[in-house]
């Protein structure tokens, strides 16, 4: 493969999939949507201030489209992606891995996220992007109230997001889980890859919801089917619980790194090692798998009844618990120190102090007898900014930390702590004063005069948090031209492996093998590594660039915005296509296809350690864990689309609907599709043999059955088509059928272009040595024809 | 369909008794809960804020620093220390539960009768049902008579008030009494309402479209008699004649 070129050069940015190099990109890209939410910000705060002379900044419409782009863009585009430009940077260092256990897998993942910021922000420009709230509530979600392309764009922006961010998560699971260095039990991990684990732990399932209720809505924005447009049957609700059985954990997944942070800090500039150091872990993930039971905290004023609402008041109350833990855990480890006040420091303890005040603030909402008067209120923008942007003030802080370490320059500490006194007096003039004006509606504008006074405070202060970042980005500028230069470690008391290298750290990471056997790293050479000689760098040269994670990422930006112009299809008829729009979708299309065939047949290297901590992992190989992740994943998205089915079946009362196909169709599948899964599992014991011609003629089977599944599914559509003349919008039930379903008739079809693809590598004369590749295939089929076995009752039975 | 004073003066009790006659407005609830709330919460902020302060600064790293650093060197695994810290954390947390748990089960029971409202004989009470609109209110009176715009109920009487939407999410609120409910198309949501007399600013709480800001009403709680004159002179059966004249 080709090598990296240097840092100087344009290119290596964009072919380069080392981990560190991610990391710088995901530090400037989040940082430039820090940028783009924020002037969000000063919008609606300009607005707030009141008539301008001759009336408001914006229209009704502009604000909540401001309002909405400035909450996406916070959460999604800065918030998450900030956090794991350090995860990017610092979890291999910390963990004594090389890089990511799919370096060119994380490029994409980073391409995906940069490129979706990209579209989001073309969606201003197709007549207004979405207004809908960073909540998108249904059915404001639909065309009928929020008719842009614009708004259209920004939901197929989030969906690319979520894919990139879907990639992310399996591959940090695998890392941490795979790649530890010798000697490192998962209990001996760094803190703050700790976090991280847990963070991607909640990600793989809220964020799998996440891209299942954005496939939903984009085919009830283009294609027309109907989840949320049946409000009598319950279409409103179901987003709601839908969005925050994602929204919940997101709270958490954004909020875990900053923790993370904040330990790492507060043992660096203490001295002191934290407090109660295994009761902290068990608190966190106490936390991350309460967090999936709380969601409808949110929703107390919706119509769930009494008995749950008490359920998930006391579910609240108990996920306050551990957080009262950590916070206690965080205060103790400062007593008997040595504290230096750095502008780390300062950052953490900052944020310590608006988790303190969000936290009091959350036990009022967590009263539901209080809840059901804060709903909607700035009580609850104050809250949930004390918290998110409590954690981002930690995120500062880490940024402060390791910026000598991505530099290798040193900034300059006194006006680091000057610009933290400007940051910390803005960020409490603009929030504190939520709670004090806090009976206003949010994203309402035309609030009750008395009010005036206090949210001009915010206005003002507003400017003032703007003009610290300001500040700090001049600090950084700085630093990097005239900045001291640095060793190792510049700071006193850190502990963690990724000051034990040179700052920056090399393009290997490391010389030698990292290993923790005796508790502390020490590095195995490669003439006593012995037997593990070809562990380090002898069991295949490491590739380190690739284009094509950059290439798949423009062709989709380029699929899906032609996508967002053809409105819709309704299964009936083709209505409002724009050739312009058509013309896109087609190369973008083209593109698409072609660059993820190109990054299939390129040979890209990345070789496992030979030697590595992997428990629970350590029979599996990393393409085998990763699979399981992904199937993991997966399950969430029908999890997501079933959930939909039988709720909205509920709601319009269970026994009203009958099966709208014949069960004959169901039944002939769910037998060609069972006998597939046999023919499978031949081919990997074909290959087991060695026998080529067995292998491809398994292969081949399975081939036929899947395609025979395929034909009996066209008949059937065909004859709900043109026969009865159905389609999926219809009405609600036949949009549960064929949505579902037809989301399985996906899977297959994927299936099918994989098993061809076997087919053609066997004739070449793959996997006769090396059968991983057709288990993977098997598992990711056997999963298929499982979940058939889910729809088929649900679907034909019954 | 007839309200008398008599029935209404035979309920009501002036909320200056209000804690020992039975039942309380919404507003009252709420601010006796968040009083509470408050009280307690600026206390405990300031006591864990003043904490983390003083220790921070009796700790800082200087010439005669009394705190001590322990033993670190880069790349060493971290060790699990249960030193006398570790008992004061559970302490702590043991505090901070037992405060956050009575907190929760006191405002649990002002929810109970939240959630039911005041036991007042069921022809005492009256009934609206409000539905949203992009942009706007409808209220619907239990003789079928519709109004946008305006809502009116005597003053001191337990309306039951039940909410729904027409078209998208909206949440109807009355900031002064402390009643809100989600107005969700397909759905019903129940709320109260008991109020003095006097006009009160309805506002919508859920992003619902470009004039999400404007989408406010009245609520006129009239004197008993004036109510009654008015709710006489509403015939829905004129209305539609009227509508079809």
């Amino acid at each position: 493969m080709s090598e990296l070129p240097p840092k100087s050069s344009v290119k290596r940015w964009l072919v380069t999939t080392n981990h560190k190099d991610i990391g710088i990109l995901y530090t400037v890209t989040a940082l430039f949507f820090l940028v783009f939410g924020g002037i969000l910000a000063l919008l609606i705060r300009a607005q707030l201030w009141g008539d301008l002379g001759d009336g408001r900044l914006m229209s009704g419409l502009a604000y909540n489209e401001a309002v909405t782009a400035h909450g996406l863009v916070m959460v999604f585009w800065f918030l998450s992606p900030f956090a794991f430009a350090f995860a990017n940077y610092l979890v291999p260092l910390q963990i004594g891995a090389d890089d990511l256990a799919f370096p060119r897998l994380n490029a994409l993942s980073f391409w995906l996220y940069a490129f979706s910021g990209v579209l989001l922000g073309i969606s201003f420009f197709q007549g207004g992007t979405l207004d809908a709230g960073w909540t998108i509530y249904a059915p404001l979600n639909l065309p009928a109230y929020t008719p842009s392309i614009g708004s259209t764009t920004a939901i197929l922006a989030l969906f690319m997001f979520v894919v990139g961010v879907t990639a992310s998560t399996m591959n940090f699971l695998v890392t941490i889980h795979h790649s530890r260095a010798e000697g490192m039990g998962l209990m001996d991990m760094p803190l703050f890859t700790w976090s991280i684990l847990l963070t991607v732990w909640m990600m793989l399932f809220a964020f799998a919801t996440l891209l299942a209720v954005g496939l939903i809505l984009a085919s009830d924005r283009i294609f027309g089917s109907l989840f949320f447009d049946a409000t009598t049957e319950g279409g409103s609700l179901l987003w709601g619980h839908l969005f925050w059985f994602f929204g919940h954990p997101e709270v958490y997944i954004v909020f875990f790194p900053a923790l993370g942070v904040m330990f790492e800090v507060f043992q660096s500039f203490s001295g002191r090692r934290i407090v109660g150091r295994k009761w902290v872990i068990a608190a966190l993930i106490l936390i991350a798998v309460q967090s999936f039971l709380v969601w409808m905290h949110h929703m107390f004023l919706t119509t769930i009844n009494l008995e749950i609402k008490t359920l998930m008041m006391a579910l609240t109350i108990g996920i306050s618990l551990p957080f009262d833990l950590i916070v206690f855990a965080l205060i103790y480890t400062l007593i008997k120190g040595r504290i230096r006040y750095t502008t780390p420091f300062l950052y953490s303890f900052g944020a310590l102090f608006f988790i303190v005040v969000g936290g009091i603030t959350g036990v009022f909402l967590g009263a539901i007898v209080l809840d059901y008067e804060f709903r909607g209120t700035y009580w609850v923008v104050a809250h949930f900014h004390y918290i998110m942007f409590g954690g981002a003030t930690a995120l500062f802080g880490g940024l402060y930390y390791w910026f000598p370490k991505m530099t290798g320059r040193m900034y300059n500490e006194l006006w680091g702590k000057l610009q933290f006194a400007v940051f910390f007096v803005g960020f409490n003039l603009v929030y504190f004063s939520m709670f004090a004006a806090w009976e206003t509606p949010r994203r309402v504008f035309e609030y009750v005069e008395a009010m005036t006074p206090i949210h001009r405070v915010g206005t003002v202060g507003a400017f003032i948090l703007a003009f610290s970042f300001l500040m700090m980005f001049y600090i950084f500028a700085h630093a990097l031209r005239h900045g001291e230069k640095v060793g190792d470690n510049p700071w006193d008391y850190t502990r963690t492996t990724e000051w034990a290298v040179p700052s920056p750290p090399p393009l290997e990471n490391w010389e030698g093998r990292p290993s923790f056997e005796g508790g502390s790293l020490n590095f195995v050479s490669k003439a006593t590594d012995g037997g593990h000689a070809s562990a380090h760098d002898h069991e295949g040269h490491a590739d380190h660039a690739s284009i094509w994670p950059f290439a798949i990422s423009v062709s989709m930006l380029v699929l899906l915005l032609g996508l967002s112009g053809l409105t819709v299809w309704n299964g009936r008829e083709i209505t409002g296509v724009s050739t312009g729009y058509a013309a896109v979708t087609a190369i973008g299309t083209v593109a698409f296809l072609g660059s993820m065939l190109q990054f299939g047949r390129e040979g890209f290297s990345a070789p496992q350690p030979a030697v590595a901590e992997r428990w629970p992992f350590e029979g599996m190989d990393k393409n085998k864990l990763g699979t399981w992740f992904f199937i993991a994943s997966d399950i969430m998205v029908f999890g997501a689309f079933i959930t939909a089915a039988i709720f909205i079946r509920f709601e319009a009362g269970w026994t009203t609907w009958q099966p709208v196909t014949d069960s004959i169709y169901g039944l002939v599948n769910t037998f060609i599709l069972l006998t597939s899964s046999f023919a499978v599992v031949l081919a990997l014991v074909y290959a087991r043999r060695g026998s080529k011609k067995g292998t491809m003629a398994a292969i081949g089977a399975t081939m036929f059955l899947g395609l025979s599944f395929m034909a009996v599914k066209a008949v059937e559509w065909h004859e709900k088509f043109f026969i009865d003349g159905v389609s999926w919008a219809t009405n609600v039930q036949y949009t549960t059928y064929f949505m579902t379903t037809g989301l399985h008739a996906l899977h297959v079809l994927l299936g099918l272009m994989i098993a061809a693809w076997l087919i053609f590598r066997t004739k070449e004369g793959a996997y006769m040595d090396d059968d991983r590749p057709i288990e993977l295939f098997g598992i990711y089929w056997h999963f298929v024809d499982i979940v058939w076995v889910f729809l088929f009752p649900l679907f034909y039975l019954f | 369909m007839h309200r008398t004073t008599e029935t209404v003066n035979a309920v009501f009790q002036p909320m200056a008794h209000a804690g020992q006659e039975g039942w309380q407005a919404q507003a009252e609830v709420f601010w006796e809960v968040f009083s509470v709330f408050a009280a307690v919460g600026i206390l405990v902020g300031v006591v864990v804020v003043a904490y983390m302060m003083y220790n921070v600064y009796k700790y800082r790293d200087s010439e005669d620093a009394s705190g001590e650093v322990e033993s670190v060197e880069v790349g060493e695994l971290p060790r699990d220390a249960m030193s006398k810290k570790s008992k004061k954390l559970f302490v702590s947390l043991a505090l901070s539960a037992v405060i956050v748990i009575v907190l929760v089960v006191y405002a649990y029971t002002a929810l109970l009768y939240v959630e039911a409202g005041p036991e007042v004989e069921e022809d005492a009470e009256m009934h609206v049902h409000v539905e949203g609109y992009q942009f706007g209110w409808d209220f619907e009176y239990e003789n079928g008579h519709v109004e946008a715009g305006t809502m009116r109920i005597p003053e001191n009487t337990v309306v039951r008030v039940t909410v729904t939407s027409r078209d998208v999410w909206h949440n109807f609120g009355i900031s002064e009494l402390r009643v809100k409910a989600d107005s969700i198309p397909g759905q019903t949501a129940e709320t109260w309402i008991s109020a003095e007399e006097g006009e009160y600013l309805i506002e919508c709480f859920e992003l619902c479209g470009d004039a999400h800001s404007q989408m406010v009403a009245t609520l006129d709680v009239m004197e008993e008699d004036e109510f009654e004159e008015w709710y006489e002179g509403t015939n829905p059966e004129d209305e539609t004649e009227e509508a079809e004249g």
